[in-house]
């Protein structure tokens, strides 16, 4: 029994799951179709449980090392305290604009996470300096093309050379999509074997240990 | 975005705070990180707890009379049985559940979404397509372009021979498209750069006007 | 010096010219084509970190869908930040531009709706192939659809004419192949400067009718709504900025060939 419930349950689950989108893929049928539309309200609702999976495994986490007064656990409190303010207030009073919820994630957590990206620019302007070399004929291409591309999207590049947006675009056009069409044929190819995998329960690692 | 000056100092003190790690690390770059953990994953119970607890299950339930929604309630509760090293085995059909449907939906959008329209679209005049200086058909360039790429990825044949010489070509072609995404990538960072310091000097700080 | 090369124009401002590329103007134009009045999909599909690139092509694209009096029905499928997002944009359009074109406001449940975020994006976008409201039973509020004019009858796909994506992430694939494909609603969409490389395969291969690719992509964009905004303005500090990263990769691989090779 508990065996069955390991394996051959989830296993089932997900051979049941794969199978109702490809019937009602296939055959169109509209009890078909609408029991899969209902199929997607239940996965979604499980995805919302996911999300609070990962947080209470935050919290879990954090919370230990505050009790045990681990390394950093000043801010680990201030990150629990923070969690419960923001999730509170969501609960209580909602998460509409005007709410404290909204202004939270407006004022501070907005211009944090947009800060924490635009400081990769930095990054970027010092590995063109240090490490962006052309050392072989494949490096050189990439740098060129990575010029030109550059220049051409900005106004002085027109102004430079009024060819070099039509050049630009040639490239996106033609070379950039004959390589992006590639790898996406290929790891299409590859991710729909996976999925055959999973359904007939080949693929099992998803479960874990 | 109307802020007033309070909000704007708040952002404008945690943005300062942020980039203060390109320095070094120190307590204020520290203290706003776990601020934003923080938020954001309070951000998450309040989101799930309006969105899916309230509005799919509560409310069908209560006042819809949709009982059968306790189902996808009771799977989603089944998740934090992975919290028990005794009960752990039993998340497994929630999570199978939801692999199985992505598996479905995954395995038609690759084959009927991706490999048949883009293949179609591989299938064209040589000759179509804008010609670069005149010389270069565009239409060829692609065909060339994907075949020679696929078979660059192909690594279950040695690259040698005609093979290999395919494989050469298609190295150009990759270098190519990754020097044109090399040079829209630093166009994507330096655009968010450009926004945090428009807000700090001229939004927050009023150092100048805008031209 | 990156620093000063993006405050310099901001106090300089030196016009340059906009070109228009291609994709940009097929997806401005589909736009104009469609029907006044009709009503269109437009998500807010990007994370807060990207805010700057994007959010001036969801600025624009409101500008042109309310000049034809569009309704619009917006939804995010990103959990952090997507449905807030929409709803500061779309009430800062509606209670400021919409008044000063129009001479009054924009009504939500009337001319836009927030549908918001629900978890599992494949599972709402196929979802929704079927019925809107089974996926999304109420507001982002938690207001039944059926209490709001924008939504009589419109429950799928094929009640809207139009679905205008911006976006951050790869969640394009998955409106393109379900939504699409399955489902037949022509897209175009507004991407990020990094993952717009990958969506050329798309236009040529007329799964999507158009493409904004970046901030050049929104200052285009905003130059063919006639609504020049943030993106026209940064252009200027990219333009500099973009140099000076060339820059510096002459003059470090000059360095490299001049000193023997060296790392």
């Amino acid at each position: 029994m508990s065996n069955f419930i390991r394996k051959q349950l989830p296993m089932l689950f997900a051979f049941f799951a794969g199978m109702v989108i490809l019937v009602a893929f296939f055959s169109g049928k509209k009890i078909i179709t609408d029991f899969r539309s209902d199929m997607q309200v239940w996965v979604s609702i499980i995805g919302g449980f996911t999300l609070l999976l990962g947080v209470a495994s935050i919290s879990s986490v954090n919370l230990q090392k505050v009790i045990t007064r681990g390394k950093d656990w000043p801010y680990k409190l201030v990150l629990l305290v923070c969690l419960a303010v923001s999730g509170g207030f969501g609960i209580f009073q909602g998460t509409e604009s005007g709410t404290v919820y909204d202004w939270l994630f407006q004022n501070m957590v907005t211009p944090m996470m947009s800060s924490m990206f635009a400081m990769l620019a930095f990054f970027i302007a010092s590995a063109a300096y240090r490490a962006f070399r052309a050392r072989t004929l494949e490096a050189t291409i990439l740098l060129i093309v990575a010029i030109i591309v550059m220049l051409g999207r900005i106004p002085l590049g027109q102004l430079l050379f009024s060819e070099l947006p039509v050049i630009t675009e040639w490239i996106m056009n033609y070379p950039n999509l004959a390589v992006q069409r590639g790898i996406i044929i290929g790891a299409a190819l590859g991710a729909a074997s996976m999925s055959i995998r999973i359904i007939l329960g080949i693929e099992r690692t998803y479960m874990g240990k | 975005m109307n802020q007033t000056f309070l909000e704007m100092t708040v952002a404008g003190f945690l943005i300062l705070s942020i980039f203060s790690f390109l320095y070094k690390d120190n307590p204020f770059y520290r203290l706003a990180e776990h601020i934003f953990a923080g938020l954001t994953a309070g951000y998450y119970v309040g989101l799930i707890w309006q969105t899916v607890i309230v509005q799919q299950l509560y409310v069908p339930m209560t006042q819809e009379g949709k009982w059968e929604m306790v189902f996808p309630g009771i799977m989603g509760i089944l998740m934090f049985t992975r919290f028990f090293d005794r009960l752990s085995h039993i998340s497994r059909i929630s999570l199978a559940f939801v692999m199985g449907n992505t598996a479905g939906i995954f395995l038609v959008q690759q084959l009927h979404g991706l490999i048949l329209p883009q293949t179609q679209a591989t299938i064209i005049n040589p000759l179509s397509g804008n010609w670069l200086f005149g010389i270069i058909p565009g239409g060829l360039v692609i065909i060339v372009g994907v075949i020679t790429t696929l078979v660059y990825f192909y690594f279950s044949k040695e690259q040698k021979g005609l093979f290999g010489k395919t494989a050469r070509v298609g190295i150009v072609f990759i270098m190519i498209s990754f020097g044109a995404h090399f040079g829209y990538t630093v166009m994507a960072r330096l655009s968010l750069l450009i926004g945090q310091v428009k807000f700090v000097t001229v939004d927050w700080l009023g150092l100048f006007n805008l031209n | 010096m990156v620093l000063l090369a993006t405050i310099i124009p901001f106090i300089a401002g030196f016009p340059q010219p906009i070109h228009i590329s291609k994709e940009s103007r097929d997806l401005y134009d589909w736009v104009e084509n469609i029907p006044d009045g009709s009503t269109i999909l437009l998500t807010f599909d990007y994370y807060p970190s990207t805010i700057a690139e994007v959010e001036p092509m969801s600025r624009a694209a409101i500008k042109q869908c309310w000049r034809k009096n569009l309704k619009l029905i917006t939804l995010s499928t990103v959990p952090l930040g997507g449905p807030n997002i929409a709803e500061r944009v779309l009430n800062d359009m509606a209670t400021g531009w919409a008044v000063e074109e129009f001479g009054e406001e924009k009504k939500y449940g009337i001319d836009f709706i927030n549908l918001g975020y629900k978890p599992d994006y494949k599972a709402v976008i196929l979802g929704m192939g079927d019925s809107f409201r089974r996926i999304y039973p109420t507001d982002f509020a938690g207001v039944s659809l059926d209490s709001f004019p924008i939504m009589r009858d419109i429950d799928r796909y094929e009640d809207v004419e139009f679905l205008f994506i911006i976006s951050d992430n790869g969640i394009v694939d998955e409106w393109i192949t379900i939504a699409n494909r399955q489902f037949g609603i022509p897209i175009g969409s507004g991407v990020t400067a990094v993952m717009a490389p990958k969506f050329y395969s798309y236009l040529q291969s007329r799964q999507m009718v158009g493409l904004l690719g970046g901030m050049k992509g929104a200052s285009e964009y905003e130059n063919l709504v006639g609504a020049e905004g943030m993106a026209t303005l940064f252009m200027g500090p990219q333009s500099t900025v973009h140099l000076i990263i060339i820059l510096f990769i002459l003059v470090g691989n000059a360095a490299y060939f001049i000193g023997g090779r060296k790392p």
